[in-house]
């Protein structure tokens, strides 16, 4: 039997920052957990005042641990509700829904080097990457752009001799992203994981300093999915009509109307929700479908996209 | 010499070299006996835009006009070139142009040194002679020329199939009379 949800219990909470909460996650009956490679993330389903929320989180234990998961959440000022879930609701011996782990953002194993350049919260994939014996072996480097006051927070999560270097906004201590690509051997994948600016710096620095596309890889993370202008689905197979609140994404509103839409990233990377669309004018935010596919408006991406017209009518 | 289209989908298809203006070091790697004089002047005028970062090296004695070539004796001499010349960084790119069995070789050996596929143009140029791989021996049969050629390995008379092997950089051969020993198709001269 394939197990797609998996029963968690919250076994240690401990801040590690002002704004950042660590959560050491058990199955709730005990059994060891499906393993997980580097570069993996769970979706939690968090409790919030208002409804559950769905985010996705890095695993950051070592590649392979069936003890347990652990994941670091950040408290985001503007939460819609999950990070302020985990940080002033969540306490030890609370059960979670979760589902299996994906992962979307996995080392790629004939490379020569592996540079990473994260962002804040975004070094968590990271934190496994550098716990990965194929990754050690083939030779790593971490770049960690970050507040002044936060550079230290990590260094208990990085594995001893891992070449980690932090970078924050003072001057002789920013990372020069173009330099720093216009050096790198052949054979070098490159990984940014971080807020949507970093991504795309990194992302253009490389198309200009000549990387092929199939070195440079990404994982989105933030508020993507975050609201927008309100609008009506129509859900045509189920029947229903589903009002799209400004603060939640379509995904949410479809399942808050009962309706199980399959998922697994919830950031528009994976392209397991996409979802035709019969009428409507999608406003899309996702990563995974082409520019051609975007601009025939015929499927959309419900955990990040949302529409500009009033109703968008849905094969669902 | 241009190259009949296949049937077979799996044969590389070649485009003009075109070098890429956001790479930072170009190698241009050629196959003297392969150019004529269109092809030189060709060459000449696409990596004129690149040349401050440009080095051009030509197995077989070349000139191409306003573009220093230095010249190696055989493909041979091209790995410890390769050698000298890296370690290569993400940001370089080696354009190949001669012969297929040539930029295939030269393929191999950018592979070696760390090339990605991405950072390695090819363009066909000269004689459709083919390296032929021996399905029998796995030995290989250079310069071939012909619809059947005798295996260079085992002897065996072998079809030249149009079947290719990017990591042989050579064409499948299976022997042409083995339901009937003897009976062989006429020898043609389809690969001049």
């Amino acid at each position: 039997m394939i197990v797609s949800s998996l029963k968690l219990r919250v076994a240690a909470v401990d801040d590690i920052a002002p704004s950042l909460r660590h959560l050491r996650l058990e199955a709730a009956d005990g059994a060891p957990l499906p393993p997980t490679g580097a570069g993996a993330h769970v979706l939690l389903s968090l409790p919030g005042a208002a409804r559950t929320h769905r985010n996705a989180y890095s695993l950051t234990n070592p590649p392979g641990t069936r003890s347990g998961y652990d994941v670091i959440v950040r408290r985001v000022p503007a939460s819609r509700g999950g990070s302020a879930a985990v940080h002033e609701r969540l306490k030890v011996g609370d059960l979670l829904d979760a589902q299996t782990p994906g992962n979307l953002f996995a080392p790629v194993r004939g490379a020569r080097h592996h540079l990473m350049i994260a962002g804040g919260i975004g070094i968590t994939p990271f934190l496994s990457y550098l716990q990965d014996a194929g990754v050690r072996q083939t030779g790593a480097t971490l770049h960690v752009c970050c507040r002044e006051s936060e550079k230290d927070v990590f260094k208990p999560w990085l594995p001893d001799g891992a070449d980690v270097r932090f970078h924050w906004d003072a001057d002789g201590h920013r990372l020069d992203i173009a330099a720093l690509l216009a050096a790198q051997p052949v054979g070098t994948h490159l990984y940014v994981c971080g807020p949507s600016d970093l991504n795309d710096a990194v992302i253009r620095a490389a198309e200009a300093a000549g990387w092929p596309a199939s070195q440079v890889h990404t994982e989105h993370f933030g508020v993507a999915s975050a609201g927008g202008s309100a609008f009506e689905a129509v859900l045509r197979k189920s029947g229903l009509r589903v009002r799209v609140g400004e603060d939640e994404s379509l995904l949410e509103a479809i399942e808050r109307a009962g309706v199980a839409a399959p998922c697994l990233c919830r950031g528009g990377a994976c392209g397991v929700c996409v979802t035709p669309v019969l009428e409507g004018d999608p406003e899309h935010h996702d990563h995974y479908l082409s520019a051609d596919e975007k601009a025939a408006g015929r499927l959309i991406m419900p955990c990040v996209s949302r529409a500009r017209s009033p109703q968008l009518v849905l094969d669902l | 010499m241009t190259i009949a289209a296949s049937d077979i989908k799996s044969r590389p298809v070649y485009q003009p070299l075109s070098p890429e203006a956001a790479a930072t070091r170009h190698w241009l790697v050629l196959e003297a006996a392969a150019q004529d004089a269109d092809a030189c002047r060709a060459l000449v005028q696409a990596f004129a835009p690149v040349q401050p970062a440009l080095q051009v090296w030509s197995v077989g004695p070349l000139t191409l006009d306003g573009l220093p070539v230095a010249v190696l004796a055989d493909t041979a001499a091209l790995a410890p070139q390769l050698a000298q010349a890296g370690p290569f960084r993400v940001s370089d790119r080696l354009y190949v142009q001669g012969t297929e069995p040539f930029i295939w070789s030269v393929a191999a050996l950018a592979a070696a040194a760390g090339l990605a596929a991405e950072q390695v143009q090819l363009a066909h140029a000269g004689s459709l002679r083919r390296r032929v791989w021996c399905t029998h021996c796995h030995g290989f049969t250079e310069g071939v020329t012909t619809s059947t050629v005798p295996c260079a390995g085992c002897g065996r008379h072998l079809l030249v199939r149009d079947h290719f092997s990017r990591r042989h950089g050579a064409f499948m051969g299976v022997m042409v009379d083995a339901e009937a020993p003897g009976q062989r198709p006429a020898v043609q001269e389809v690969f001049p």
